[in-house]
């Protein structure tokens, strides 16, 4: 299973709950699959798919899920930290790790490596840590959004692989204002 | 503690509701406040960059949020500035110690004080300089300013202006 098999098995889930989407492949894999107007795709700022869901997590009452990559939680590790100290029950952080840097050609990452995203998650301080492997990550997901006590860190072990893509056409000021007219924010559109 | 005060009263009345801070000693009275106040959320955060992150899902949340930092923080999020907040256009407001200005006893401050204001203007972010009591009543307006024309904000606080207010 690679990022696109995952993301098409995860669409369902997604398409109810609102989503921070990983710059590059990942938004891209996600937006061709099937648009939403409540995933928010991430065109710049790579390592902060976690710092926006969880910004939104704390500014609202509906579930959120960032959908992050393991190249980009290393790039922005103290992320984990945050959140095992601040993210409240609404915000779940799915971590598509497959061991590489994908959007750049597959280089090997550290967690092909020596790294454990699932042990440094829990030295941080997150206490639903979850690793899974691709195939179970529905419903490991499906089980975090229905616990509404906790929030989680998943980490789905998948592996590498890309489809052929084209960048997602939209404007980002679009992709702005839909998002926050899902949350009922912006009333002009 | 009197600078600090008239400080969060102006971002508050700005509409200022969400605050993150990496801290400085010279932000140490605001966020003394900023923790005992009910009424807005406050978090310190690890990094600047991250913070700019948190900022942007809180105004997509339809939080209006405010980052207080050292100007070493602006170093730390470039990045983060123009390929989030400015991209998609997102009202932050930056509140900044003005580290390495006069009065500062720590002389490596002063490499990122000589840029911080080449830097911001590089950015293309609006600046509100206050060296003195009577700038801060600017800031409401000012803070205001960011929602209108929808884009982050900086607001740089002297370190004389702020050494004194214990």
């Amino acid at each position: 299973m690679n990022r696109f098999d995952l993301l098409n098995k995860l669409h369902n889930i997604l398409k109810e709950n609102l989503i921070i989407c990983n710059i590059g492949l990942p938004s891209q894999e996600l937006y061709k699959i099937n648009d939403q107007p409540n995933f928010f795709y991430m065109l710049g700022s790579m390592g902060l798919s976690s710092s926006i869901g969880l910004g939104l997590s704390l500014s609202q009452t509906k579930q959120v899920i960032s959908i992050d990559g393991d190249g980009s939680v290393l790039m922005n590790m103290n992320t984990l930290a945050t959140i095992g100290n601040r993210a409240p029950s609404n915000y779940t952080l799915l971590i598509i790790d497959n061991g590489s840097y994908g959007s750049t050609g597959d280089q090997r990452t550290f967690t092909d490596e020596n790294t454990s995203l699932k042990d440094v998650a829990l030295g941080a301080g997150c206490k639903k840590v979850i690793e899974c492997p691709g195939e179970e990550t529905s419903n490991e997901l499906s089980k975090a959004i229905e616990d509404k006590n906790n929030s989680y860190v998943i980490i789905s072990k998948i592996n590498s692989g890309n489809v052929k893509i084209d960048p997602i056409p939209l404007n980002p000021i679009t992709i702005r204002d839909r998002f926050r007219k899902f949350i009922g924010i912006v009333k002009y559109l | 503690m009197k600078i600090s005060k008239k400080i969060i009263d102006n971002l508050k009345k700005g509409g200022v509701d969400f605050y993150l801070s990496v801290p400085c000693k010279l932000l140490a009275n605001m966020i003394d406040i900023l923790e005992n106040d009910k009424d807005v959320y406050y978090s310190a955060v690890p990094r600047e960059e991250e913070g700019m992150g948190i900022c942007a899902g809180a105004y997509l949340g339809n939080k209006f949020p405010c980052i207080m930092m050292q100007n070493t923080g602006i170093g730390n999020s470039v990045n983060a500035i123009v390929s989030l907040l400015q991209l998609y256009q997102m009202p932050v407001v930056f509140l900044i110690s003005y580290r390495g200005t006069p009065g500062e006893p720590v002389g490596a401050q002063g490499g990122m004080a000589k840029i911080t204001e080449d830097i911001l203007q590089t950015l293309r972010i609006p600046m509100l300089h206050c060296s003195s009591e009577k700038d801060l009543d600017k800031i409401s307006t000012f803070s205001n300013h960011a929602k209108v024309v929808e884009s982050p904000v900086a607001i740089l606080c002297d370190f004389n202006l702020m050494k004194d207010d214990t």
